[in-house]
């Protein structure tokens, strides 16, 4: 019979945590061959195939229905998949990996506490400057939906791969589109949440991929995985 | 209609020669801008939100480019290019290619990849001249291909304004309602907003700072927000200046002191942005709105008037055409007068050609100054379709 795919994070953090979350609920996962192998097993559910994925491209993965469960941010899968209520079932929170997605501006704006403020600067800016305010980010799809929703369309987009909360410090754009947790790295740089500006709250997710083939054996084995991950995780994920 | 039928490509070919030997005839130089452009100036004149309709890709060279959405800006860049000096009259016309994403899905008559034949002037000093020419050219262009059964619809950014110092709304608000027309949802609320004087956003700016404020001394002004950020130790970043800011901050402040809009000048603005019908009695209308306006009516309805009265000169039945003030509101760069040409046998939503008055345009394009600019573009797939007197 075939087996359940499940894509975990392949480093970093986030693998630590996920390690962590399956220890807590008695379920060993290890690599299956060569010590730093992409493939792996859980001890006592032989059924399901464990796939070592970069994070980033867990979404991807999800999104092609190539893995059946995955676990990964929410702010990355809302970015990545533009139609994820029909493609993904976010089956479980995981209590880590906590994120906001969020607008951040130069504390020095102390004109500005709200997009509608932006919405305001933005024409004089415009005329001062001779182009809109910049937004770095590298969350493209997240920031057009969220400004589109509050109706505010005179910015461009600056694509940032790492380091986007030095943009406007260095001058390559006006205000970011990020994550943060703290909060502490953005005030480092001299950055402040708009007012109205939390996009998304994140955290890391148990989803699974409505692309994927699902026969009512692996929906079980699914079931049971599932309920032993239940256990692990603290009462506050939910609770956000 | 798909263009890759060998008997439309054919058509169109020939429908393309026609209107091209209209404007060439009257004066305009034929031009090919480049196809692929650099995506730099489309998304700083027209914003994100059309980026999401615009191909945008990255080359090997990692160079951001796109394939042109329209033919304008590329033939703004072209005129850059051949003058030093961007107020140099000049006339051009063109035939060609422009893509554009359809978020519903590209349909015939919202193809993905049209043919625009259209004209750009630009450094004309009469304007309304200008505009009515532009307007009486594609109509006559229009013609000569065998559509008789056009109709005009008109609008004009610039009116608002005029309409404004009618109903004597303070500078401030003046300047915001006509930065927030384009914007009919951003617009609503602000005209709420006024009609009470409150101003919901910015509570977190302390009073101190806003009551030191000065719009006849904004050195003494700045000086003051500079303390204000020293003694919060925050520092100043960015590419906004301390300026930026501080004048920013004058205007929050001149809202709080500033008197809500008495309900008259509310009146006069939300009847005047729902005029709409033929053009000779919307013109009527508007008179009559102004009359009890506070400061008359002042040089508005000349603009207005003079133009109905070019085009009939030019040959345009004014019984075709119809004036909408809120037309044009939600249109990319327009500044004054804009326009679009119907036909019967189209869906209103898929107009045969549109265009209009952009002076700022040239600006965002490179130029250092504005330049007069007036141009048109005809959708050659929905003409095409019009002229065979069936739907695309």
């Amino acid at each position: 019979m075939s087996k359940l795919t499940l894509a975990i994070p392949s480093k970093g953090r986030l693998m630590e945590q996920t390690t962590d979350m399956f220890a807590r609920a008695g379920l060993v996962v290890r690599k299956v061959g060569h010590v730093r192998g992409y493939r792996g097993e859980i001890d006592g559910i032989p059924e399901i195939d464990v796939a070592y994925v970069s994070s980033g491209e867990i979404a991807a993965a999800l999104k092609a229905g190539s893995v059946h469960l995955g676990i990964t941010g929410e702010d990355l899968i809302r970015e990545n998949i533009s139609d994820s209520a029909t493609r993904i079932r976010f089956l479980q929170k995981l209590g880590f990996g906590f994120a906001d997605v969020i607008v951040a501006v130069p504390t020095c704006w102390v004109d500005v506490a709200t997009v509608q403020d932006l919405e305001e600067i933005a024409l004089p800016f415009r005329r001062l400057h001779g182009r809109w305010p910049r937004v770095a980010t590298k969350y493209v799809n997240l920031t057009r939906r969220f400004f589109g929703a509050k109706g505010f369309g005179d910015y461009r987009i600056i694509e940032s791969a790492g380091a986007t909360e030095g943009a406007p410090a260095a001058g390559t754009a006006e205000l970011i589109v990020d994550i943060t947790t703290t909060g502490e790295t953005l005030r480092a740089n001299g950055l402040k949440i708009l007012d109205d500006g939390v996009i998304l709250k994140s955290q890391a997710n148990l989803c699974a991929s409505n692309a994927a083939a699902w026969t009512p054996e692996l929906e079980a084995i699914c079931s049971t995985l599932t309920e032993k991950l239940a256990i692990s995780v603290p009462a506050k994920a939910t609770a956000r | 209609m798909a263009a890759e039928t060998a008997q439309n490509l054919e058509a169109l070919a020939m429908q393309a020669q026609t209107l091209m030997s209209v404007f060439t005839k009257a004066g305009y130089d034929a031009v090919a801008p480049s196809i692929i452009q650099p995506a730099d100036v489309f998304l700083d004149v027209i914003g994100e939100s059309l980026r999401a309709r615009t191909y945008v890709f990255t080359d090997q060279d990692g160079a951001e480019l796109c394939l042109r959405p329209d033919i304008t800006v590329p033939t703004c860049r072209l005129h850059l290019e051949r003058h030093a000096d961007p107020a140099t009259p000049a006339r051009y016309c063109y035939n060609g290619p422009a893509f554009r994403y359809q978020p519903q899905g590209a349909t015939a008559s919202h193809p993905r990849e049209f043919r625009q034949a259209g004209i750009e002037r630009f450094g004309d000093k009469s304007r309304e001249a200008a505009e009515a020419e532009t307007v009486a050219i594609v109509i006559k262009a229009i013609e000569k291909v065998g559509l008789k059964d056009w109709t005009l619809r008109l609008g004009d950014l610039g009116l608002f304004s005029s309409v404004l110092d009618a109903a004597d709304v303070s500078p401030n608000w003046k300047k915001r309602l006509d930065d927030a027309f384009l914007k009919p949802q951003s617009f609503r609320e602000a005209l709420k907003a006024f009609a009470t004087g409150a101003r919901v956003a910015s509570q977190s700016i302390p009073e101190d700072l806003l009551a030191s404020l000065r719009r006849d001394d904004l050195e003494k002004s700045e000086a003051a927000v500079a303390v204000y950020l020293e003694e919060n130790a925050i520092e100043l970043l960015g590419t906004r200046t301390l300026s930026d800011i501080t004048e920013h901050l004058i205007v929050i402040a001149e809202d709080r002191q500033e008197k809500p809009l008495d309900a008259a000048a509310i009146e006069l603005i939300a009847r005047y942005v729902e005029v709409s019908g033929p053009a000779t009695t919307a013109g009527d209308k508007i008179a009559s709105l102004l009359k009890g306006a506070a400061n008359g009516a002042g040089m508005a309805l000349e603009t207005y008037d003079r133009r109905l009265a070019l085009l009939a000169n030019a040959g345009i039945d004014l019984e075709r055409v119809t004036f909408s003030a809120e037309f044009g509101r939600t249109l990319a760069y327009y500044s004054g007068l804009v326009f679009e040409v119907n036909s019967a046998s189209l869906d209103a939503k898929s107009p045969l050609a549109n265009g209009g008055r952009y002076d700022g345009l040239m600006r965002s394009a490179g130029a250092q100054v504005e330049v007069p600019a007036v141009g048109a573009a005809i959708h050659s797939e929905r003409l095409l379709a019009a002229t065979l007197k069936r739907a695309p």
